[in-house]
């Protein structure tokens, strides 16, 4: 079984990186860890990067995982392999470009650029934000999938992740004590449907709600709390129709042996408690 | 006559308990009141609506009485409290007369001292206001707690300071000449705000947590109701608030989250008048004033 520790970064391409680092710095309150070759590299925690857009298109998105050593990176390799995934092995070049130590490639069953990375780089200089957003750091994402039974099954039975709760028929789940890492979403094709960073409390997403509305980034869900995780979020759409959350006290499963994933009705209470509706999102599709 | 020694330690005051409050169409007002609000209508005297929020007998009551039915209640620890204050008053030229027992009656309480602030607002110095033996049941689940405290349009804001300063209340912080006024563990019950015209700005329920807060928000969004400010959080008490008004200008909110003010003394802090110190989230008040800063003050030079 493939060990996902956690989820590492998400490289994305992008048509105008010049936007791209405007919405990533003024908007979003990243830092720019570095650009170069084509490539803008962001940081959201004490991690030497998490986000990174490459000159190219947008369909182009990857999510990275670390797995724990290369003899695992091995093992995952072979075993995705035997499944029928062919595998790309990075190479030395392009594992710089990752700031990783070693990586493979790979395609999930809906088609998502998938990444396992060993090694992944530390910075020693603390996060300092572009602007004070509040963020303490990359956390999930939402992946589309054409198929959820089946892609829950390759990543709770090919890879370690458990579900903690479903919505309908949409899992939300962990690879370890924080409630999800990865939330699939039914889409029609491949991508990445959302990406997370935690901020540190209410204030901050209250904030960034007047903030991003003031400066008219469209505000396409909340603000608003999840009843599965009890996180308060806001989700807001960047450059290329990419959208991003901020959220903030996302539970964490505290005994792994007993939790059982909870079925939540697929209807707009069990996504927002609070009352706010998506606009110019889809929800997952039953 | 000089309050007995027994009573030094006690507070002349201890909360502000109720609301009257008199609208030109108390049906219509009563509707926004406990449908879209949630507080819980309740038999009232002769014309009186009348609504309970907690344990208290009635918190908020409506009338078409322009002239005697507006007023502020005042919890007053005892009666010799209440002539503490009554002499104080006095002594400083302010309007004080006793209630007469009907005037108690209507107001639910055992005794009364009815006074003008400086700005003309009246303001009921009350003993003994009546509790109720039967929980607090709401129409809807709005989380209401309890009633908090009050908002005060005030015309001449030294002579009402003066006023609350006699009763023993402190002033905690000031936003511009925006004053905090704390009796209690509480940053504030009272909030003064300077204006044109006497009355009540707004009277403040708390609510459970922030999520009521936010779905008291969407709700009122989805019922087309106005929301004249919020969801906010008011930079110098911490309390998170939104503002809503009914007919007839009435504004109630919902409030979560108030600082205490701890034991250690300090004195005032002053905020500019600002956005950004009326609500640091950055929301910004609609036509209501009061509530507003400024336009030239906003929240970039902050």
């Amino acid at each position: 079984m493939i060990q996902l520790k956690d989820v590492s970064y998400v490289r994305l391409g992008s048509p105008d990186l010049e936007q791209a680092e405007h919405f990533a710095t003024a908007c979003l309150g990243l830092q720019v860890a570095g650009r170069g070759g084509k490539a803008l590299y962001l940081r959201s925690d004490e991690r030497a990067h998490t986000l990174c857009y490459s000159e190219g298109d947008p369909r182009d998105q990857t999510v990275g995982f670390e797995v724990e050593d290369e003899a695992s990176l091995q093992d995952a390799a072979a075993t995705l392999e035997s499944l029928g995934h062919p595998v790309h092995a990075g190479t030395a070049q392009e594992a710089e470009q990752r700031k990783v130590k070693a990586f493979i490639g790979f395609r999930d069953p809906t088609g998502n650029h998938i990444e396992l990375v060993v090694r992944a780089e530390r910075s020693g200089r603390r996060y300092f934000a572009s602007r004070d957003a509040g963020i303490t750091g990359f956390s999930h994402i939402g992946l589309n999938s054409t198929d959820p039974a089946r892609d829950e099954r390759f990543w709770t039975q090919v890879c370690n992740a458990r579900v903690s709760d479903r919505i309908g028929e949409i899992p939300l789940m962990r690879v370890n004590a924080i409630h999800h890492t990865i939330a699939l979403v039914r889409a029609p094709q491949s991508g990445i449907q959302h990406i997370n960073h935690q901020v540190d409390s209410n204030d901050d997403v209250l904030r960034s709600y007047y903030f991003l509305n003031e400066r008219r980034v469209p505000i396409v869900f909340g603000p608003g709390r999840h009843p599965t995780s009890g996180a308060r979020f806001l989700y807001f759409k960047g450059p290329d129709g990419m959208i991003f959350e901020y959220s903030v006290g996302v539970d964490e499963v505290e005994d792994e042996a007993t939790h059982r994933p909870r079925q939540f009705g697929f209807e707009p209470t069990s996504f927002c408690m609070w009352g706010s509706k998506p606009a110019g999102m889809t929800l997952p599709n039953k | 006559m000089s309050r007995p020694a027994a009573n030094q330690s006690t507070p002349l005051i201890t909360s502000v308990c109720y609301v009257r409050h008199a609208v030109s169409e108390p049906q219509a007002c009563a509707r926004f009141v406990s449908d879209i609000f949630g507080l819980q209508q309740v038999a009232g005297h002769d014309d009186e609506l009348a609504f309970r929020s907690d344990d208290r007998f009635r918190t908020v009551s409506l009338s078409r009485d322009q002239r005697d039915g507006t007023s502020i209640g005042i919890e007053v620890w005892d009666d010799a409290a209440l002539q503490v204050i009554g002499e104080r008053l006095r002594a400083q030229d302010f309007a004080v007369r006793p209630g007469s027992p009907d005037e108690c009656r209507r107001r639910y309480v055992q005794s009364a001292l009815l006074a003008d602030d400086g700005s003309g607002n009246r303001i009921d110095l009350v003993t003994r206001p009546t509790r109720s033996g039967r929980r607090y049941f709401p129409p809807r689940d709005a989380g209401i707690v309890q009633f908090q405290g009050v908002g005060l349009r005030s015309t001449d804001h030294v002579r009402d300071l003066t006023f609350w300063r006699l009763l023993g209340a402190e002033v905690t912080d000031w936003v511009g000449d925006i004053a905090y006024l704390s009796i209690d563990h509480l940053h504030h019950r009272i909030a003064l705000y300077p204006s044109r015209r006497n009355g009540l700005l707004y009277a403040a329920f708390e609510v459970e947590a922030l999520d009521q807060i936010m779905q008291n928000s969407y709700f009122m969004q989805d019922n087309q109701e106005r929301i004249v400010q919020g969801p906010g959080r008011q930079s110098a008490s911490h309390q998170v608030f939104l503002h809503v008004e009914g007919p007839d200008g009435l504004i109630l909110s919902y409030v979560n989250g108030m600082a205490e003010i701890g034991d250690k003394p300090r004195p005032a802090r002053q905020f500019p008048l600002n956005a950004t110190s009326l609500c640091n989230w950055g929301s910004e008040s609609k036509d209501v004033p009061e509530l507003g800063a400024p336009a030239s003050s906003n929240r970039s030079n902050a």
